[in-house]
C-alpha cells in the first residue's frame, strides 16, 4: 500500500517537478511569475490533438510539432508581452500573465469547444507489477521522460558554455551585456526552454485527464512546489514537485481522496508562511 | 456637477423598471452585486495594493453561508447574509494575518490556493454543500412580500448596493484610506510614517472579505441556486479583470468594470463563446497602457473636455 502509493506519487511529482522547472527558469531570468504557464501546457497537448487526431500526422511527429509551436509562442509571448513590461510594478506583471494565460485558454475553449476529446497514451496503460508497485508503462513513460528531461536540463545549464551564459544572463544582467552576451536573446532562449517544458508536461498529463481547456490549473501544484523550493532555486524545484506528488498521493491513499487537493494546497500554505522564501532559499534581501 | 450626477441616477433607478424588460432589471442587479464583490478586490488590490486572488473565494463564503444559516437554521435570508459576511470578514482578517509577511506573487499564489481549498471544500463536504448537484437558495422575504421577481430585486437590491458603495466611499476617503493608500505605494515609507501595516493589510483584507461575501451573498438571490463550479480560480481571476479594465482603485473602476463583465456578452450576442478571449485581450492591454482603466479614461476625456471648452471660451 504504501510502496503503491509512494510509486504513484513520485510519477505525479516529478510531473510536478517539471512544471515547476519551467516555472523558475522563467522567474529566475526575467524575474516574471508566469501565471499563465498552464495554459502553455494546456496548449502543448491541444496542439498535439489537433496534429495528431484532427490532422492525421503521426504521434511522434505531432508531438515535435507541438513543442516547436510551443516554443515559438513562448518567445512571442516574452517579446511581445514581457520586454515591454519588464520595469512595470509587480501587480502589472502578475496581471499581464494572468492575462496571457487568460487568452491562451479561452481562446482554446472559443476554438475547440468544452467538448472531451480522447488522447493518445505514450505507452500502454496496462499497469504491471514492479517491485511490488502496480505501474503502468505510460506512468513510467511520464517518469522517464520528466527525468530525461530534467538530467538534459542540468548538463545543458551546468557545463556547457551556452548554459554559462544562460546562468550569466540570470545573475547579473548589466554584467551579462558587457561581456557581450545578448540578454533578451537568452531571455527569449529560456522562455522557449521552459515552453517546450510545459508543452512536455501537458502531452504526458493529457491521457491521464480528460483533456480540456481548463487542464492548465494543475500547474498551480508545480507552482506550489516551486514556491516549496524558492523560487530561483532549481533543484529546489524538482525537491519540491516530487515532495508535493509523495505527500498528495499519500494524503489520498492513507486520509480520504477527496480532501487530497485541499491538503496539499494547505501545506504550501504552511511551509510559505514559516519560510516565505521557500524551503531551499535564502532569505532574500528587499530592496528598498 | 456631482450632484446633477445623483439626480440623474435616482432617476434612472426610478425610471428603469418602467422602461426596461425583465431581463434588463435582471442585468442592472447583477451589475450591482458584481460591483459589490469588485469592490472589494479594489479596495484590497487597487487601494491597498495587495495582490488578492480571493474574492471568488469570498463570495463563495458569502453566497453559501447565508444559503446554509438560512436553510439550516430557518433565518431569514437578509440576516443570514449580513452574517454570512461578517463571519467572511472574520476569515479574511484570519487568512491575512499570516499572509502578511508574503507579497506580490507569493500573495497572489496563497490567495489562489485559498480559493482552491474552498472550492475543493464546497465541492467534497457533500453532507453540508449538496457537493456539484447545487444548493437551492431560500428567498427573500421582507415585511411578508416575497422578493423573487426581476423588479422586486431590482427594487431591494440596488438601494442596499448604493448604501454599501456610500460606505465605501467613506472608508477610502477616511484615514483608513490614506492608510491603504500609503501601503500601496510603499510599505516601508508608510511603516515610517506610523501606519501600522499589520492592522491595515489585514483590516483591507477583511473589507474586502466583507464586500465580496455580501455581494456573494446578493448574488444567490438572484441565481436562486449555488453550484460550488462557479466558484473558483477562474472567478477570481475575473474579479481582477473587472478592476483591471473598470479602474484601479476607486468605487467607479468597480461598478464601471462590473457593467463591462455583464455586458460584454449581450454585446457580443453570436460571438459570445469568444467572450473569455476577449477579456484576455482587454485585460492586458488595460493594465499595460491605461491602468487607470476605462472609468480613468473616462474622467480623464473629461477633464480634456472642460480644459478644451476653458480655452475655447
Amino acid at each position: 500500500m504504501l510502496v503503491q502509493a509512494v510509486a504513484s506519487g513520485l510519477i505525479a511529482g516529478s510531473i510536478y517537478a517539471l512544471i515547476a522547472l519551467g516555472f523558475v527558469l522563467i522567474y529566475k531570468s526575467t524575474r516574471v511569475v508566469h501565471f499563465g504557464q498552464g495554459e502553455q501546457l494546456m496548449l502543448g497537448a491541444y496542439l498535439v490533438l489537433v496534429l495528431h487526431t484532427f490532422a492525421g500526422l503521426p504521434f511522434g511527429v505531432a508531438v515535435f510539432l507541438a513543442l516547436v509551436v510551443a516554443a515559438v509562442v513562448g518567445v512571442l509571448i516574452d517579446r511581445l508581452v514581457c520586454a515591454p513590461i519588464l520595469r512595470t510594478p509587480p501587480l502589472t506583471k502578475i496581471v499581464a500573465m494572468l492575462a496571457v494565460g487568460l487568452i491562451l485558454r479561452e481562446g482554446t475553449r472559443a476554438a475547440l469547444g468544452s467538448n472531451a476529446y480522447p488522447f493518445p497514451f505514450l505507452l500502454s496503460p496496462v499497469p504491471m507489477t514492479v517491485a511490488g508497485a502496480l505501474v503502468a508503462p505510460a506512468n513510467l513513460a511520464v517518469l522517464g521522460v520528466c527525468l530525461t528531461t530534467m538530467a538534459v536540463l542540468f548538463v545543458v545549464f551546468g557545463h556547457t558554455r551556452v548554459g554559462q551564459a544562460l546562468r550569466a544572463a540570470c545573475e547579473n544582467p548589466t554584467a551579462a551585456t558587457l561581456s557581450g552576451i545578448s540578454v533578451p536573446f537568452v531571455f527569449s532562449v529560456i522562455w522557449a526552454v521552459a515552453s517546450v517544458l510545459a508543452g512536455i508536461a501537458g502531452i504526458l498529463i493529457a491521457p491521464l485527464v480528460i483533456l480540456n481547456p481548463d487542464m492548465g490549473f494543475v500547474a498551480l501544484k508545480g507552482w506550489m512546489a516551486a514556491v516549496t523550493g524558492g523560487f530561483t532555486s532549481l533543484p529546489g524545484a524538482v525537491i519540491g514537485g516530487v515532495l508535493i506528488g509523495v505527500i498528495e498521493t499519500l494524503s489520498g491513499t492513507f486520509v480520504s481522496t477527496a480532501v487530497k487537493d485541499a491538503t496539499t494546497y494547505a501545506l504550501i500554505i504552511l511551509v510559505l508562511l514559516s519560510r516565505p522564501s521557500g524551503l531551499f532559499e535564502r532569505q532574500a534581501v528587499k530592496k528598498v | 456637477m456631482r450632484r446633477l450626477a445623483y439626480v440623474l441616477g435616482i432617476v434612472a433607478f426610478g425610471v428603469s423598471p418602467l422602461v426596461l424588460s425583465d431581463y434588463g432589471l435582471y442585468l442592472l442587479t447583477l451589475i450591482a452585486v458584481v460591483s459589490l464583490i469588485a469592490l472589494g478586490q479594489n479596495i484590497v488590490t487597487g487601494v491597498a495594493g495587495q495582490a488578492s486572488l480571493a474574492q471568488g473565494a469570498f463570495a463563495a463564503l458569502g453566497g453559501y453561508g447565508a444559503a446554509l444559516l438560512a436553510t439550516k437554521l430557518g433565518m431569514p435570508i437578509w440576516l443570514a447574509i449580513l452574517l454570512a459576511a461578517l463571519a467572511a470578514a472574520v476569515i479574511g482578517y484570519l487568512v491575512a494575518l499570516p499572509a502578511l509577511r508574503l507579497e506580490g506573487p507569493y500573495l497572489a499564489l496563497v490567495t489562489l490556493a485559498f480559493t482552491a481549498i474552498v472550492q475543493t471544500v464546497l465541492i467534497q463536504w457533500v453532507a453540508l454543500t449538496n457537493g456539484s448537484l447545487g444548493l437551492e437558495v431560500p428567498a427573500l422575504t421582507l415585511a411578508g412580500r416575497l422578493i423573487k421577481s426581476s423588479t422586486a430585486l431590482y427594487l431591494v437590491v440596488l438601494p442596499v448596493t448604493a448604501a454599501l458603495i456610500v460606505v465605501a466611499a467613506r472608508v477610502l476617503d477616511s484615514r483608513i484610506g490614506r492608510a491603504f493608500d500609503a501601503l500601496r505605494q510603499s510599505e516601508v515609507a508608510g511603516r515610517t510614517a506610523g501606519i501600522n501595516p499589520v492592522r491595515y493589510k489585514t483590516l483591507a483584507f477583511a473589507i474586502s472579505a466583507f464586500y465580496g461575501a455580501v455581494g456573494g451573498g446578493l448574488q444567490s438571490l438572484l441565481t436562486a441556486f449555488l453550484s460550488p463550479e462557479t466558484f473558483g480560480i477562474l472567478e477570481s481571476i475575473y474579479y481582477l479583470v473587472v478592476i483591471v479594465i473598470g479602474g484601479l482603485g476607486g468605487i467607479g473602476g468597480a461598478v464601471v468594470g462590473s457593467a463591462v463583465l455583464v455586458l460584454l456578452p449581450e454585446v457580443l450576442g453570436p460571438f459570445r463563446q469568444y467572450q473569455g478571449m476577449v477579456y484576455g485581450v482587454l485585460l492586458l492591454a488595460f493594465i499595460v497602457f491605461a491602468p487607470r482603466g476605462v472609468y480613468g479614461l473616462a474622467l480623464q476625456l473629461g477633464a480634456a473636455a472642460r480644459r478644451a471648452a476653458l480655452i475655447a471660451r
